[in-house]
Formats: C-alpha cells, structure tokens, sequence
C-alpha cells in the first residue's frame, strides 16, 4: 500500500472504483450485491432489475460504485453502454442453469470483444453462484464451459459462491480489490 | 449480426443441449412448453409414444433434466397444456388426449379423465344381439345378419360385431358367450386436441379444449365443468388442427382432413365455411398471423388465405416429417420451422427460405417457445429418440430477402433511353395501321420460302443429289475428302454398305467436272462387292490445270451398271489450287 493510500484510509477517504455487475437474468447479480452492501442498508426482498440500478459498497481500502444491470434479454443492449466507465466487472453465473450456459458464454464473447473492452487489461471476477442448489455446476465446470483460459490478456478469477448465504463472495471481492491496487500502484 | 445464408443457420443458433440417447419418441402434436410450477421457468411437457405399444410416458424436462414422468395408458394423440381455471398462482394443467379419453393433469398428478359420449348404435344390429341373447338364433345365423345389416346400414356396425365377423366359425361360440351379455357400444377415438381460449385472449386466460374425433366431429369443452359446449361436423376425419380466436367472441378453426381437404370453422355455423382442396396430402399445418402455411406429402409447402385463397406455393428438397411455428412475439417475428427427412430442419417466411439447420438425425417433432428462461427456444426431438435444444442468439436477425427466382435487380435499373425519332414514330404509326397487311405479306413469304425448300428437297431425293441413298435395294452413304494443296488433288471418297447384312453389288462411280479447269486420272472407278457396315475407300487423283486461281464443283455420282440414274450424288467444292500460283 502506497503512502498516500495509507494516508487516504487513515482519514477515511477511500478510492472510488467503478464495477459493473454483469451477467443473465436471474443469476444472483442483485442478491449478490445486496450482500456486499452493509447490513443495515440490505434490503428483504429483490425482485427482478429494471433497466439496471446503482449501489454502492466499501471495501478495507475502495469504495465500489457498482453498476447492477439487468440480465433479461431486452435489457442486456444496456451494457455496452457502461463499459467505458467500468474498471472492473463482476460476472454472475447461475450454475444451475445449463441449459442456459451456451447463452452466458454468448454473452461473456460478445463482452470481451466490444472494443471498449478487448484492449482494456480490466480485471473480471466471476461468480458461479448458486452452488448451493442440488447438481449445480462446480466452478471448474463453469470456467471450463465459458472457456475462461482463452481469456490470457486480462486478470480473471472465480469463485463457487452462495448468494443466500453470503459463502465465497469475500474470496472474490478481496481478489479484485488487490488487483485494482496493484494496478493503480 | 448480419445474417449470412440462407442454405446454413448463419450461427444464429446457439447449441444448449443434445441427448441423442433421451428416448424420446414424439410427434410435435404431443408436446408443448407450459410454466407448471409458476416460478416463471417453463418446462417441456411430452406425451412420449414409447415402442408404439408400450412404454408410452408423460414425460417432463427442466433445463436439460428429466424432471418427472408417468405411465400413460395409451398412445397419446395429442397434448396441450391450458388453463383450466382462474385461481392463483396460474399453473397451466396438461391435457392429454388418447383413445376416447382426456385426461387431466393438474400439477402432475391426475385430476379429471374425461370420456367422449358414446356414438349411435345400430338398432337392427342391437336386435340381432338381442335375439342370441335370447337363445334363439345360432352364431351361424347371426354371422349372416350382420353381413346383411353391414352391407345397407347408414349406421355402421360396433367393433364387437366387426370383430365377430372376422372370427374364424370354430372361434364364434366361444365369442358370442364371452360377449353377448354386455350391450353394444360404439366409440370413438380422439386424432387431434388443441386449445380456444373462452372470453379473454391473455396469455393465462382459460381455455376452452377443442377436439377432433374419427368419427368427423369437433367439440369444444368447457375448461371447467368438461360439458361439450358446441359439436361441429366434418366431411371427413380430422387429423390436424389449429385454433383461434375467443369462444364467446369469435373464432376459427382450421382443420385438415384426411380426405386431404382443409376445412374452415366459424362460430356462427356448425358446418365448415371454407373448404381449401388440396392436390396432395397435408401432412402439417400453421397458422401464421392470418393465413395459414401448408406442408403437403407432395414436398411442397402452401399459403393460403383464412378464407382458403392461396397465397403461394414453394417446392422443397425432401418430404416433410413435421411442421411448427416459429413465434417471437418481443421481436415481432413470425415463421414456419419445416423439419425435412434429409436431416435438416428449414425456417420459412412465407415463400421465403431464410435459414437452414442441419440436425444429425432426422427431426419428429419441433416446438418453439419459451422454455425455462429463455423466449427464443428451439427444442426438436428426433427419429432415433433424441433430444435437441437451441437458443436463438439475442443478436441473430433474418433477412426478408425474397429468395425466389425473379427479376433481376438490375431490371428495375432505368435505361438511358434516346428520344423518338420522327422516323421512328411515322415508322411506328406505320406498323401500327398497317399491322395486318404486314403480317399477311409476311406469312406468305414465309409459305412461300416453305414451299421452295419442300420442292427443292423433293428434286434432291428424287434425282438421288443427296449423298445418302435410302432405295431399300441399295442403302448407300458415302463422303469425300480432298487433300493436298493443289496443282494435284488426292480425292478419297469413302462409301458404306448401310443395309444390315445384304451385300451390295455391280457398282460404279463416275465424276463430272469441267474438263477445262481439272484433269483426272480415271474419271469411272468399278466398286467391287460392298460388304454390309464396311467403309471403302476409294482414291483417285484431280489435276488442275488453270493457273487463274479459280476452283469448281466435282460431282460424284454412284451407279448402278445398266441404270442411267444414279443412286446418289456428291457435290465435292474443289479448294483454289495454291500450288499453281506459287509457281
Ligand atoms: N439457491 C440460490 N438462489 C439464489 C442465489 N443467488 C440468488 N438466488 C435467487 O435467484 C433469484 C434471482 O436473483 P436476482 O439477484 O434477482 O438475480 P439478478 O441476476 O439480479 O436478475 P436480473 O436483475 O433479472 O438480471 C432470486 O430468487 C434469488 O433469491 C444462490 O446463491 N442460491
Ligand atoms: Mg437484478
């Protein structure tokens, strides 16, 4: 950590990040962000994302601006729009969801080559979520479905979580905070 | 996304799961895709066929799991999932239609089985029962009744008397003591379902089951209570339908028969209003939008009109082994999905051909929809029991190019035409008063040069000028060559015996030219016998002795020794002799 980090987290002001929380419809993006969210601001019910909305959470040392966009079909033209701004992006994967595995790869492909993307050496965090749910896909699975070793010129990392129950997504948030840290420094 | 060709699926397709080992065995009419659970994911309900005689299942899928199944206990003719009532939360129940049955399903478990009503039975046939029930007729007596009451009845004999009938007479006894008591019945089975929704068109309202029987009728159900609420009747059996429209407002409903006619239902008539003849079977049948598309056993496939004008018609590379709709309503797209016995399954709008999947067996059944959670689900299965789901890609867009051969595009381009001369307008003036004097004048020109060639022809056969004699005694034919480049000619004339075994005989060839331009060797050459098939040359040697650089015509001419006419005639045009002017 750099002096003026130190500094910056002993007063209290912490670094903006910009992350944008990708994925279908019906992954977990929302609950998942949900539980990043302190607890007093996390709120019952969560219903389907409209459109997308934006949430905010901190980490030891960032505080995360994150863009929670819709998964459903119509929406997902949305995306590409944010990814100028994003400087990380969290990828939500139901692996319960099989049938539907082809389609998150689909996207995922389309993401990397966007031209907003594909020369960026943006850090992506995936999360197969849903590992609780009976013959769920393991994490190895999924990265081996969506083909996530052809991606070698940015740093990725997944993490099997349970959105329910809050399992696994520490694993993934400390990853991406030090490697937006060692990309600033 | 551009799309790319209309002969592939241009990757519009993504491949979400392929079991080619599913054992499943189905027709399209007996699946569809229904939200049994309510949690807005929706399943893949089929009436599996089994081995045709066993095995039969109502299957259900989740994603790419079996997620239930129970015996049915016959084959399924058809199965549709609807909603049956208003209460909450809208689960859709299955409908499965087999022999004279429906029967109910409500979340999976058998609710109602509903049965149709029995047809008329003949009354002299029920006669005829009655007295061996009484004893006084023997098996051999009633086998001769009923032969007679099958040959004049309007009303057709029960199957217990159709089965009696084919008994051998050592069987009859046994027969008539197991049967007799019971009273006679007659059934009908069911051949096809579908659904009318009764008063609202939402997608969750309640519907109506409309059902097609072997014995020429239509019903409607009520969705609740199952009372037939309307019977149509039909000029034949019905084997395929679609259904639109409300109950209570207005509907439709296009039946194809198999007297291969389609028939059109209206509310207001118990009769069809419409009667789409057809030249060769229909073997499926879509709505789409208004019309309807037709897949013939002819391979073609047909627009027609709701009120049974046809549209079009498109020939395809193989029989049709199924049909289905193809309807994306976010999109606003709508097409027919034709599964091919070449293995491929072709997409059609309208005439259109706009892409091509190629599927590793031969597709049975097709159904596109919503399934799980995604709208745009191709799911097929196929001949060998398989399964097959794709998933339209978000991106994938079909181009309305009108695939059928027309006028070039380049037609449509304008011309840079000159203006009109005054010659050309006066000439066309011309023509235009005088159009029948010119066209007299031209066909008597034209049977006037007709009839100078038929003359002409006829003086060549007739004086033998032509090289090719036909007299049936001496069938000839003969050609010549010329080598060299002069002042000496090499002359070979190459004569053959055409007749099919007789030998020909006392010929001679003799040649006529100017005497002031050539100079020949020999000018009568003897043909010794000519053997039938056998090519004969014979050489002989020109001279030309003007050096003015001009040639003339050899004629050749057969003989026959003692007839002055020759057989045939060769016209040889000599080449300018090159060899001469040299010098
Ligand atoms: N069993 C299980 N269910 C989960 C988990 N995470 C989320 N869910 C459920 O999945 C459903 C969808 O979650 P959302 O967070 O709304 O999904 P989303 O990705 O935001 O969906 P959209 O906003 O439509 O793009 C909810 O019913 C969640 O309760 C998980 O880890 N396990
Ligand atoms: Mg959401």
């Amino acid at each position: 950590m750099g002096l003026f980090d130190k500094l910056a987290a002993w007063l209290g002001l912490k670094k903006e990040v910009n992350v944008l929380c990708l994925g279908l419809d019906n992954s977990g993006k929302t609950t998942i962000i949900n539980r990043l969210k302190p607890s007093n601001a996390q709120v019952q019910d969560i219903v389907p994302t409209i459109g997308f909305s934006i949430e905010k959470f901190k980490t030891s040392s960032l505080s995360f601006t994150v863009f929670d966009m819709s998964g459903q079909g119509r929406y997902r033209n949305l995306w590409e729009h944010y990814y100028k701004e994003g400087q990380a992006i969290i990828f939500v994967i139901d692996s319960a969801d099989k049938l539907r595995m082809v389609v998150a790869k689909e996207e995922l492909d389309t993401l990397l080559n966007h031209p907003d993307i594909k020369h960026r050496r943006i850090p992506i965090l995936f999360f197969a979520n849903k590992m609780d749910v009976r013959d769920a896909l393991s994490s190895v699975k999924v990265s081996q479905l969506l083909c996530l070793e052809n991606i070698k010129d940015k740093p990725w990392h997944i993490c099997a979580t349970d959105a329910l129950k809050g399992e696994g997504l520490q694993e993934g948030v400390d990853w991406l905070q030090d490697q937006i840290k060692t990309m600033r420094t | 996304m551009s799309s790319v060709d209309s002969s592939t699926d241009g990757g519009r397709w993504l491949d979400a799961h392929y079991d080619p080992v599913a054992g499943l065995y189905t027709f399209s009419s007996c699946v569809d895709l229904a939200d049994l659970s309510g949690d807005g994911e929706s399943r893949l309900v089929v009436g599996d066929l089994g081995s045709g005689s066993s095995g039969m299942k109502l299957k259900v899928y989740r994603g790419t799991a079996l997620m239930s199944e129970s015996t049915l206990l016959d084959l399924p003719a058809g199965l549709v999932a609807f909603f049956m009532d208003l209460h909450e939360p809208r689960i859709p129940a299955v409908a499965v239609a087999s022999g004279p049955c429906i029967y109910v399903y409500k979340n999976l478990r058998p609710y109602f089985k509903f049965t149709l009503p029995s047809l008329e039975v003949n009354t002299l046939e029920q006669d005829v029962w009655q007295q061996v029930r009484e004893g006084q007729i023997d098996p051999l007596t009633l086998k001769e009744m009923l032969e007679g009451i099958r040959k004049k009845a309007d009303v057709p004999l029960s199957v217990r008397s159709l089965r009696f009938l084919s008994l051998e007479p050592d069987d009859m006894d046994e027969f008539v003591q197991l049967h007799k008591q019971q009273p006679i019945r007659r059934q009908t089975v069911i051949t096809c379902i579908g659904t009318l929704k009764k008063s609202t068109a939402d997608e969750d309202g309640v519907s109506c089951l409309v059902i097609g029987t072997e014995s020429s009728d239509v019903f409607i159900l009520d969705p609740e209570a199952f009372i037939i609420l309307s019977k149509m009747r039909l000029p034949a059996a019905p084997t395929m339908m679609d259904v639109t429209g409300q109950f209570d407002v207005e509907f439709r409903i296009t039946v194809a028969c198999r007297n291969g006619n389609i028939y059109i239902l209206r509310r207001e008539s118990d009769k069809p209003k419409y009667c789409i003849e057809l030249s060769s079977h229909p073997v499926g049948l879509v709505r789409v939008g208004k019309n309807v598309t037709v897949g013939c056993t002819d391979e073609s496939l047909q627009g027609f009109t709701q009120k049974g004008k046809r549209l079009w018609k498109t020939v395809l590379a193989a029989p049709i082994t199924t049909m289905a709709a193809m309807d994306l309503p976010t999109r606003g797209f709508q097409a027919v999905l034709v599964g091919l016995a070449n293995c491929e399954v072709q997409l059609y709008r309208d005439k259109n051909l706009l892409s091509t999947i190629k599927t590793p067996d031969v597709v049975t059944s097709i159904c596109f929809g919503r399934y799980g959670r995604e709208d745009g689900t191709l799911i097929m299965t196929t001949k060998g029991g398989g399964l097959m789901v794709k998933i339209l890609k978000r991106t994938a867009t079909f181009d309305d190019r009108d695939s059928a051969p027309g006028p070039p595009l380049a037609q449509s381009v304008r011309l840079n035409v000159p203006k009109k001369t005054k010659l050309y307008v006066d000439q066309t003036l011309r023509e235009r008063e005088n159009g029948l004097a010119m066209h007299r004048a031209f066909q008597m020109d034209l049977s006037r040069l007709r009839l100078a060639a038929a003359k002409a022809y006829v003086k060549a056969l007739e004086s033998s000028l032509t090289p090719m004699s036909s007299s049936l005694t001496e069938p000839l034919k003969m050609n010549a060559v010329v080598q060299g480049l002069g002042p000496s000619f090499k002359l070979t004339l190459n004569v053959q015996n055409t007749a099919a075994c007789r030998p020909v005989m006392n010929l001679a060839i003799s040649f006529l030219y100017d005497e002031s331009l050539y100079r020949m060797r020999n000018s009568y050459l003897r043909i010794p016998l000519l053997v039938p098939g056998l090519i004969y040359p014979f050489e002989t040697f020109v001279e030309c002795t003007s050096d003015k650089g001009i040639s003339d015509i050899i004629k050749v001419f057969i003989l026959h020794e003692g007839k002055s006419c020759p057989l045939l005639t060769a016209h040889i045009n000599m080449p300018v002799s090159e060899g001469l002017m040299l010098n």
